[in-house]
């Protein structure tokens, strides 16, 4: 066996670890490991003092292996990666042993246990680091251009961004014509202005920067390549319709939300005169004077919240604009007619932030405010007499049952997931329970997905306002902007490889490779496979499947794991 | 262009900024006024709604920030202006404060922080615990760096006109480092039990604690810890530098030659003092009376002195400095003092009977004073020394004493104490009368003294009303003795062949170095300032020390820190301000029991007990935070503190600016029905959330008044938010998500613990909140809708609720609860504002930065080029700061790829 020289660091990660695991018998169990040359515990591994330590001892004793025992791979591997490189090691000959999420939270029962378990994920990473080797990753030159995909407010604003910081985009449009849902609306909180106004001033921004591309009547088709290099299939329908093959960089993924759509019967849905609050917004936005519903004057309004939002069954989810975007109808309402009764029944009005302000008018204006039981939600009715009428128990008044005759009742109705099934899978969006697109970390990350380069933005990542929405199409131009303006793109070299001595070409790889990376090509006068390193995502499929051994992952080799194995298991393999 | 963009504030939306405008490859200057990035993030427990560790997910980019090749970070700095230059750019103005601590030689061992001895609320813990001034911000700051926190000279100490480190000792002696204090003191001066006994304390007077409940007792701490010291140890425990081959001589061993002497031998000099008397000490042995000062700790200090090999030569009056500088010494030093009494200039004054005020305490040292049993002695003068004559008169058995002074009490030099002391010892005063000719018998003897009456007219040059007499209205004060104590001048007629004279004689310097005109002259204390007292004396003392070592050493005459150029001294404002609440401290008093007719010379103050000292040092309120006790600099391996360290201002050219100055907490204690800040079992749920944190202070939830774990909590919502009485109508937005975090992590944490949340809405809009709320009411969180009206506690120091308890049909309840946590919201800092002093940078109604596109640029502001990321525009959540500075980010990018456009297209 070779020699090599390791350095292992035990994280306490404050008492997360060290509260169920003895730390301290974990290093000295280990200390003395072939190989091993430094062993030592630390507070926080992640902490950067800590990190200057390693860098340190990685100098001092020249060492050629780093395995840090903490926490999920997932949340410092590029820490650590990080940590090599600075002490001049190659980033890849350090393993990430996980003592906390998969050992010391699991086992707080059992304290004895998890510090033997520690020991032998340890001394599992150790053997795995012995056998590792420098990689060097993957650089690949980018192309400046950004596909923007849905022309809502969100795509919109993120294509002028982009292009502002000097990346061509494409933008393409699933309808006839660009501008989504706040194109149809009229005055938009909080700034007072019109949705129509808004995207029309974006549209002219679009037009006038000669960087943008915009195709509607749009979709797209299929995703190749890598982060970098993605080569787009767009198909363009209409009279003539055409295929597009386009050359991006990086795709920004903006298609935006549907509205909920109540079924029959959900709250008197069906009985004239239950709208959903799209529906409404319309006709608040388009009424002069007064409000007439189907011919009527409407002088007396129920509003109920969270239709189709939080519910145990069907969307468990809060839809988050719905009650801004209601008590902001409520103060047009009384704009257009002040005499109007307004009753909001609601659960918890969600008026965040500064839309606070917006709630305190609406009750100041008249709005009458009633909080429903979860339990028992009102219902909707029309009597024999033919008055629409809204059963309610208000909890602000003591909980008594109250009958409202109304001449209109409003179902606020939340966002919904897009459905998208030809572009959520040509792109392998991951989705969420919640049926929207899922980001690769809810609270740092938000707009990037799982799929490197293929970013998210606006309300098909979940319910938003116009603003945040904007918001997020901006920060979707700016991880956009990191990835495409420094020219070239590192891909993680842990990818498949081929031992073209074995190999027998019998098309197993090529079928199982969910990316397209297996290809074929000579050698010594035979076909063999070959794997595209650009194009591999490391995802290990090939290597147990192929018969002859003749494929190996780069990072979790064979022998790696199979080093690994022996040493977590109590008896060595015969 | 120096930086393509400035990042004001490194919290969560500073540094994605940062690192998001890094990774295009803008350079970045991010500047953070506290000493480590990372704002608020990192203090957290976890983040909702994954509840990920907020250590693990800050720390990456806290290292990302400050490792990035793209960014500068700025610790402990602050952006003092941002100017606009005519092309776009600004020009802003950092400020690097001093952090005392040298940043590249600092290993973040935290030795400094246990050696420290001042303790103050870790506003990093949020006040739940302490920190000391010598502090590393929390165990994963980045960088790991110490800073030590001088907010100013502490008022004690800025006064000391011996540069003494006041402060420093009473937070020695407080932490029972009595030797250390000794020795702190010890750096000034070797007179330490000297002026435990005989200061006149000016440090007392400055006292902030002076301002409430009276000063500690500063001067008899120093008496305690050199009693202590004097007690155990034989010599100063010092050991000087070794010899350096030069020589210095010191003329006269008063307070200023013997300290100069002291300095001097510690760094190595060969020091010998030629002292006129028989006896060393110059005033302190012949002008101090023994009650106030005993021989035998003047001896004390005089022996610091010749341990470390200073030679003192008694009957040695020096006439001819020349010779010295022939005898093999390198420089001289005159400090001679005032040994010559000022005469009355009255008719009589040859008489027998008359003394001056020197002479008399000076013969009573050398046992050739007159005898004065039964005699009627006038002391005529108002200053101290006419006090120490007149009550030494007293204990030599005068019949009576009688000072007479021709101005009023008020008017009198003599320290209050000193006079009211007189006083109590039977001393007679007549006020606004002056000596106009002394009466005598025919053999020479004084019978009395002829006065005139005077009345104060018009003030002086001193301020003081000047005395005019009174025309006719003299009269006879009978008496056998006149001691005129009117003052004092420096003999100097000897040293007039080299140096020119001053006013009274005084010997001419120049003021900062106290250099004469022959360089290897220099001239220190009461010779050069006329009269003065021991802590000025010891001041010149040692200046004239560093300036001859300066001088013999070849150095720059400068680097006097010990009185020059010190930090400013702190505002009491400031200081009483910074306490949350005042707790009453008892003051060390001391009642002196006087004798009417002292009998004899004992010394009249008694020593402090070690309660007392330590009780005594114990109320101090830490005014300028550090003490300057020196013990961080001892005990730092690399020497990388350096308390003389000064701040630097650097003006830098940028080409945007990115504002994320972040958010204050709302104080709960304006929510007074709350009783936040005065029952301790009301806390914040920031406290809450640093004793759920992997780096909290305790190890278990444990409520402030006893320690105890709680069974029953409750969370208080909208605490300063959605409430017009304290001025905030906004929602805070983040309140109700940490409420349910907290929930949840309290319910692992304390399995069989009740937790209640008293709400007016549940706010859960967000991705994956409204799952998250519902997970903390199926763990077992009890929601109750309606308001807290009022908190009021119990003896046991459990709270009662009043709250509307509105799913109950409203009725008024009163619940009972051991520890009671407020959801306190966001607020507006004021930073961002302050930092364009040509420009108006545009808040919304609510003091938050404007954003006035914010339907299609959220994050611009009304000045181009400045752009706000996260809660500085507005309460925000992590993940909305994020996706906010993304679009600032966007906006910054894009602002500088159009001035780089009109750049190229000029």
């Amino acid at each position: 066996m070779s020699e090599r020289r390791i350095g292992v660091f035990i994280c306490h990660c404050g008492g997360n670890i060290s509260d169920y695991v003895d730390v301290a018998a974990v290093r000295d169990a280990i200390k003395d490991e072939p190989d091993v040359v430094v062993a030592e515990t630390t507070i926080f591994a992640c902490a950067d003092a800590t990190q200057t330590d390693m860098v340190q001892a990685i100098r001092d004793h020249n060492l050629d292996g780093l395995v840090v025992a903490s926490c999920s791979p997932k949340l410092h591997t590029f820490t650590f990666r990080g940590v090599s490189r600075r002490a001049g090691m190659n980033p890849y000959l350090y393993t990430q042993v996980n003592i906390r999420e998969q050992n010391s939270w699991a086992h707080t029962d059992d304290h004895e246990g998890a510090t033997r378990k520690a020991i032998q994920l340890v001394r599992a990473g150790i053997a795995k680091t012995r056998l590792s080797t420098p990689l060097t990753p993957l650089e690949v030159e980018t192309t400046p251009k950004t596909l923007v995909i849905g022309g809502g407010i969100a795509g919109l604003r993120a294509a002028v961004g982009l292009a502002d910081i000097g990346l061509g985009v494409f933008l393409i449009e699933k309808e006839a014509e660009i501008g989504g849902w706040v194109k149809k609306f009229g005055t938009m909180y909080p700034s007072g202005r019109q949705g129509g106004k808004l995207i029309d001033e974006l549209i002219e921004e679009v037009r006038r920067r000669p960087e943008i591309a915009v195709f509607t009547n749009a979709e797209l088709i299929s995703k190749s390549g890598s982060f970098g290099n993605y080569k787009v299939e767009i198909k363009i329908s209409g009279e003539k319709s055409m295929g597009l093959a386009l050359d991006v960089g990086s795709i920004v993924v903006a298609t935006g939300f549907d509205t909920y759509q109540p079924e029959v019967g959900e709250y008197g849905y069906g009985i004239d005169g239950v709208v959903t609050l799209p529906k409404f917004k319309q006709m608040v936005d388009s009424a002069k004077g007064e409000l007439v519903y189907h011919g009527r004057p409407v002088k007396n309004i129920a509003y109920i919240y969270c239709v189709g939002s939080r519910q145990p069954e069907g969307n468990a989810y809060c839809s988050r604009y719905c009650c801004a975007a209601t008590v902001h109808a409520s103060l047009e309402v009384a704009d257009v007619d002040p005499s109007i009764h307004q009753y909001h029944l609601y659960r918890d009005i969600r008026t965040y932030g500064k839309f606070e302000l917006m709630y305190t008018q609406s009750r100041e204006r008249g709005s009458v405010y009633m909080k429903y039981p979860e339990e028992t939600p009102p219902s909707v009715s029309r009597r024999s007499s033919g008055q629409l009428t809204v059963t309610t128990h208000d909890l602000l008044t003591g909980g008594e049952e109250l009958e409202i005759p109304v001449d209109l009742v409003v179902l606020v109705t939340g966002m919904v997931p897009r459905k998208n099934e030809t572009l959520t899978s040509a792109l392998k969006l991951p989705v969420g329970s919640d049926g929207f697109y899922n980001e690769i970390h809810p609270k740092l990350r938000p707009v990037e997905t799982v799929v490197d380069g293929v970013m998210i933005a606006g309300a098909c990542q979940g319910p938003k306002s116009s603003y945040e929405s904007v918001a997020s199409g901006l920060a979707a131009v700016t991880q956009s902007a990191t990835m495409l303006k420094k020219g070239v793109a590192e891909l993680d070299p842990m990818v498949a490889q081929v031992t073209p001595e074995s190999c027998t070409m019998c098309g197993l790889c090529e079928e199982t490779c969910p990316y397209d990376a297996v290809s074929r090509t000579e050698f010594e006068d035979r076909e063999v496979a070959q794997i595209n390193a650009a194009v591999c995502k490391g995802c290990g499929g090939c290597a147990p499947i192929c018969p002859e051994d003749a494929i190996d992952l780069r990072g979790y080799t064979d022998a790696q794991i199979r080093a690994m194995i022996e040493n977590l298991a109590e008896v060595p393999v015969v | 262009m120096d930086y393509d963009v400035l990042v004001v504030g490194s919290g969560i939306a500073g540094m994605e900024s940062a690192i998001k405008l890094g990774d295009m490859g803008k350079k970045v200057l991010m500047v953070e006024r506290e000493g480590s990035v990372g704002g608020r993030v990192i203090l957290l427990s976890k983040v909702f709604p994954t509840l990920d560790c907020a250590s693990c997910i800050t720390t990456p980019r806290m290292a990302a920030s400050i490792h990035h090749d793209n960014i500068t970070p700025w610790t402990y700095s602050e952006v003092e202006a941002i100017r606009r230059n005519p092309d776009g750019s600004f020009k802003v103005t950092v400020q690097r404060k001093a952090r005392y601590v040298d940043e590249a030689a600092c290993t973040g061992c935290q030795l400094c922080e246990p050696a420290c001895t001042v303790a103050v609320p870790d506003e990093f813990n949020y006040d739940l615990i302490a920190r000391r001034a010598a502090y590393i911000p929390f165990p994963q700051a980045v960088p790991k760096k110490a800073v030590i926190q001088r907010e100013g000279t502490s008022p004690c100490t800025d006064t000391c006109p011996a540069g003494i480190k006041a402060h420093g000792y009473v937070s020695l002696t407080r932490s029972g480092k009595y030797e250390e204090a000794f020795q702190l003191i010890l750096e000034a001066t070797p007179l330490v039990g000297t002026l435990g006994r005989a200061c006149y304390a000016p440090c007392e007077g400055e006292c902030t604690r002076g301002d409430l409940e009276g000063t500690l007792p500063i001067r008899r701490i120093k008496r305690f810890v050199a009693d202590r010291h004097y007690a155990s140890y034989d010599g100063p425990n010092v050991t000087p530098d070794e010899p350096n081959g030069k020589a210095v001589a010191i003329v006269g061993s008063g307070p200023a030659g013997l300290t100069a002497a002291w300095q001097l031998a510690r760094k190595g000099y060969r020091v010998k003092i030629f002292e006129a008397d028989k006896e060393p000490g110059g005033f302190l042995r012949y002008a101090l009376p023994t009650y106030r000062l005993p021989q035998e700790v003047v001896a004390q200090d005089i022996a610091n002195v010749t341990a470390l090999g200073v030679e003192i030569a008694v009957n040695a009056p020096v006439q001819d400095l020349d010779a010295l500088k022939l005898d093999g010494f390198d420089a001289v030093l005159l400090a001679t003092g005032t040994p010559l009494s000022t005469s009355m200039g009255v008719p009589g004054e040859q008489m027998k009977g008359v003394l001056g005020g020197l002479d008399f305490l000076r013969d009573v040292r050398h046992g050739t004073v007159p005898e004065m049993r039964g005699k009627k002695v006038v002391i005529v003068g108002g200053g101290n020394v006419a006090m120490d004559a007149a009550r030494t008169s007293r204990r030599l058995g005068a019949q009576e004493t009688l000072v007479a002074y021709r101005r009023g009490r008020e008017e009198m030099p003599a320290h209050k104490a000193e006079v009211d002391d007189a006083e109590a010892e039977g001393v007679k005063f007549q006020f606004l009368v002056a000596p106009v000719e002394v009466v005598g018998d025919a053999s020479g003897k004084v019978t009395g003294l002829r006065c005139q009456r005077m009345e104060l007219g018009q003030p002086d040059a001193s301020g003081r009303r000047r005395p005019q007499p009174v025309p006719g209205s003299d009269f006879v004060i009978p008496c056998d003795v006149v001691v005129a104590a009117i003052g004092m001048s420096p003999d100097t007629a000897m040293f007039t062949r080299l140096l020119s004279l001053g006013e009274g004689r005084r010997i001419k310097v120049d003021a900062k170095t106290l250099q004469t005109e022959v360089p290897y002259i220099f001239a220190a204390g009461d010779v050069v300032t006329g009269p003065s007292d021991i802590t000025q004396a010891v001041g010149h003392g040692r200046r004239a020390a560093h300036f001859i070592d300066r001088w013999l050493q070849d150095q720059p005459m400068d680097g006097f820190f010990a009185l020059d150029d010190r930090l400013a001294v702190i505002d009491k404002a400031k200081v009483m301000a910074r306490q949350k609440s005042f707790s009453h401290r008892d003051p060390v008093t001391l009642s002196l029991q006087h004798e009417v007719a002292p009998q004899d010379f004992h010394e009249i103050e008694p020593a402090l007990t070690e309660e007392e000292a330590l009780r005594g040092a114990g109320s101090c309120l830490d005014c300028g935070v550090c003490s300057e006790c020196g013990q961080c600099v001892a005990v730092c391996p690399p020497d990388a503190i350096h308390l003389d360290a000064k701040p630097e201002t650097f003006e830098l050219e940028v080409g945007a600016v990115v504002l994320a100055t972040g958010f204050k907490l709302f104080d709960a204690a304006l929510k007074e029905d709350y009783g936040f800040g005065k029952y301790p079992n009301v806390i914040t749920a920031t406290q809450m959330d640093r004793q759920l944190a992997p780096t909290r202070p305790f190890n278990n939830i444990l409520r402030p008044s006893d320690g105890r774990v709680p069974d029953r909590i409750a969370y208080v919502s909208c605490v300063g938010s959605r409430d017009k009485t304290v001025g905030n109508p906004l929602c805070s937005k983040i309140c109700c998500m940490y409420t349910a975090k907290q929930n949840q992590l309290i319910m692992g944490a304390l399995p069989l613990a009740d937790v209640s949340v008293h709400y007016m809405d549940v706010r859960a809009a967000g991705k994956r909140y409204e799952e998250f709320y519902e997970q903390a009411k199926a763990m077992g969180a009890n929601y109750i809708k309606g308001r807290v009206s009022k908190i009021t506690e119990l003896e046991n120091g459990n709270l009662i609720l009043r709250y509307e308890d509105i799913d109950q049909g409203g009725a008024i309840t009163e619940a009972e609860y051991d520890l009671v946590v407020l959801a306190v919201g966001v607020q507006p800092n004021h930073e961002a504002e302050k930092l364009f002093p040509d420009e108006t940078l545009h808040l919304d109604d609510f003091f938050f930065v404007n954003e006035q596109n914010d339907d299609l640029s959220p994050g611009e502001t009304n000045l181009p080029g400045v752009f706000v990321a996260g809660a500085a525009s507005g309460a925000k959540d992590i993940v909305d700061s994020i996706l906010h500075a993304g679009s600032a980010v966007a906006q910054a990018a894009s602002h500088l790829e159009k001035a780089s456009a009109k750049k190229v297209s000029v």
